[in-house]
């Protein structure tokens, strides 16, 4: 019995009770994203071979893999652009649960990257996060905050193509996160980026994630991914290697120095073997 | 609702994209400048020629044919003696024209046969007619008489009075056919180009492939339409300004605009748009560059097309004409000509109109199917056995 809650039966009680803890669980549930066993196959390439993993509300969980792991056919596969051969892919974003995200609740900067090189930056902007179902006012107005924070706002009625690599790099950023989406997946969010903007880019994602985006990162430079994942899962070949904590990997290979590049490349060369 | 409002936002930004209200204005301003230099071009050499032009005959040279000559030519005598020198100079003067009658025959020197010697034979086919006339005793009433058509009283069923409604069809058939050169061009630079610019992947994480491909065929065509509406305005401006000055009622104008026609060929020809630009959409979306691809003649289609449906005004009851004017990939232009010469049924305009609504509906999926597959595969373009192939895997 829960105080306040009528019944007039034992099994009408019973009821009460299941439906009431099934409420809770589904509340306290923090899964953001459950990857079961998902494959993937072209021709006779397994590029996705049984995976599974869980990302929690809040994390900011790396996808590693050296090339042609699998991360993007992966990251593809989380967002329907294609569809997996066999597994389950259940999204779970503000109380919404299904196989396939809201497009508002998602940002993705894919690996590869691209704008309107002829639109001017804020007018790209802007029809990015409509696409994405925001009302263009509030994209507007979130544009210029982000350019004013990237220190792009006196160039938002330029043409991208005038702008350097590394602030186009930023444009796409912003394009992909706009829209205040519940989860972002960011594949190579650091490529092409100098030192300067890569210390920034990290700044960036840790604000994104502290504002209440959960963040799926696929990246390549170890040291940078070590200062803001809280999770790993490492992919080669299609396969698992690790799945776990940041902490947990440094646990389990003690014999390496907490050194995550050294591990990485370990674990990738002795799959390998 | 969520597609209608995605697919609206997708529309407008192709339009916004393609549509320059500036460029369509500056192509205008261009068009009216070369008119206006093609006309007074025209008038000057028009004026240059008000001289009449001079052909030579040899002195003895039969009375008649001179009469006949000099009201359009100027003539000159020479003597025999000067005839094998002008003959010689024919290469050099490449303009004279010497005439001398021998008998019945007409003996003509120029250095080539052009248009000028076109315009003589008139002429000279006159003189024989005269000449031969004279010989018989016939007078020109009695020949006018002989050359009159049969007198014959007509009593149809079906009276064909379609003379404007088949200039308004070709002017809708050119329209398309404008509208659907442009959707060509943007086509490439919407899709092709987006892939080339790997904007695709970051579009369809947030919109799904047919949102995407029905903004980009409602966007472009929406382009097309617009300058459809341009020119339209441009023609009927021009056409009204062309009675004005030819001394016709420019109310005329009204007789070709005919509302029942416009209302019958406006929805065929938006409906014939869409349909190529939906196949153009789909050819566009499995070209990865454009410049080496062996698809892009591909995107000729349109004309091959557009061209065969044209042949229903030669026989519009034929059975190739009826076949045409119900196939869906010529019956945008087709079905609105017939109707426009012969006696077309109600049941048979929609038909055909239901038919090209159908087959748009299709085309639209099936170009979403295949963009779907191809920005699966990167580098080489695919072949279309492989599109096939991906697309029942995806």
């Amino acid at each position: 019995m829960y105080p306040g809650v009528d019944c007039n039966s034992p099994l009408h009680c019973l009821d009460l009770n299941l439906k009431i803890r099934s409420y809770m669980t589904d509340k306290m549930d923090i899964t953001a994203l459950r990857v079961n066993s998902i494959s993937k196959s072209f021709s006779n390439i397994k590029a996705v071979n049984n995976i599974s993993f869980t990302v929690d509300q809040g994390d900011i969980f790396a996808f590693l893999g050296p090339n042609g792991a699998g991360k993007t056919t992966t990251l593809r596969l989380l967002l329907d652009i294609i569809k997996p051969d066999n597994g389950v892919i259940e999204w779970s974003l503000n109380g919404k649960r299904g196989h396939l995200p809201e497009a508002r609740q998602i940002g993705y900067l894919p690996e590869e990257r691209g704008l309107y090189p002829d639109i001017p930056v804020l007018k790209s902007l802007v029809y990015l996060a409509s696409i994405r179902g925001m009302e263009k006012g509030e994209a507007k107005k979130a544009a210029m905050e982000w350019l004013e924070k990237l220190g792009l706002a006196n160039r938002a009625k330029e043409k991208l193509q005038v702008l350097s690599k590394g602030n186009q790099q930023k444009i796409q950023f912003i394009a992909s996160i706009l829209h205040k989406p519940a989860f972002a997946i960011l594949d190579e969010p650091f490529s092409g980026l100098d030192p300067l903007n890569q210390e920034s880019f990290i700044d960036f994602i840790k604000e994104i994630n502290n504002q209440g985006t959960t963040i799926l990162l696929s990246a390549h430079q170890m040291p940078l991914v070590e200062k803001l994942a809280n999770k790993i899962f490492l992919i080669n070949n299609g396969e698992e290697l690790y799945n776990g904590t940041l902490s947990g990997i440094y646990q389990t290979f003690t014999s390496h120095k907490p050194d995550l590049h050294e591990i990485f490349l370990h674990l990738v060369k002795s799959h390998k073997q | 609702m969520k597609y209608i409002k995605q697919v609206v936002t997708v529309t407008s930004w192709e339009f916004s994209r393609f549509f320059k209200p500036k460029n369509e204005a500056i192509g205008i301003v261009v068009m009216l400048l070369v008119s206006v230099i093609f006309y007074f071009g025209s008038k000057i050499a028009l004026a240059d020629s008000d001289d009449k032009p001079a052909v030579s005959v040899v002195n003895g040279t039969d009375v008649a044919l001179t009469e006949i000559l000099k009201s359009d030519y100027t003539i000159n005598t020479i003597t025999p003696e000067e005839k094998r020198s002008f003959i010689e100079n024919l290469s050099t003067e490449r303009n004279t024209i010497l005439l001398e009658t021998e008998g019945d025959i007409v003996l003509l020197y120029a250095y080539k046969n052009n248009r000028s010697i076109k315009d003589l034979r008139t002429h000279l086919d006159e003189y024989h007619r005269q000449k031969e006339m004279k010989k018989i005793g016939l007078e020109p009433a009695q020949l006018a008489a002989i050359m009159s058509p049969a007198p014959v009283a007509e009593s149809f069923v079906y009276t064909d009075n379609s003379k404007n409604r088949v200039i308004l069809a070709w002017f809708f058939a050119g329209l398309m056919i404008m509208a659907v050169f442009l959707s060509f061009a943007y086509q490439f630079t919407a899709i092709t180009g987006e892939k080339q610019l790997k904007i695709t992947e970051q579009i369809v994480s947030a919109i799904s492939p047919q949102v995407w491909m029905d903004g980009k065929i409602f966007g472009i065509t929406l382009t097309g339409i617009m300058s459809m509406l341009t020119y339209s305005l441009l023609g009927i401006t021009g056409g009204v300004l062309y009675f004005q000055f030819s001394g016709t009622l420019v109310s005329t104008i009204l007789d070709y605009l005919y509302l029942p026609s416009i209302a019958l060929y406006l929805p065929f020809a938006l409906t014939g748009i869409l349909i190529w630009n939906a196949i153009l959409a789909a050819i566009a979306s499995i070209i990865t560059d454009p410049n080496n691809s062996g698809k892009s003649s591909l995107m000729m289609l349109p004309v091959v097309f557009v061209i065969a449906s044209l042949a229903v005004t030669r026989d519009p009851d034929s059975s190739l004409s009826v076949f045409l004017s119900w196939f869906p990939l010529t019956s945008a232009t087709s079905m609105p000509m017939r109707w426009a010469i012969t006696e077309v049924g109600i049941w048979q305009l929609a038909g055909s109109f239901l038919l090209l609504l159908l087959t748009f509906y299709f085309l639209r999926k099936l170009a979403a199917k295949i963009f779907r597959v191809s920005i699966l595969i990167t580098g080489k373009e695919p072949t279309w056995g492989e599109v096939y192939r991906l697309s029942k895997l995806s």
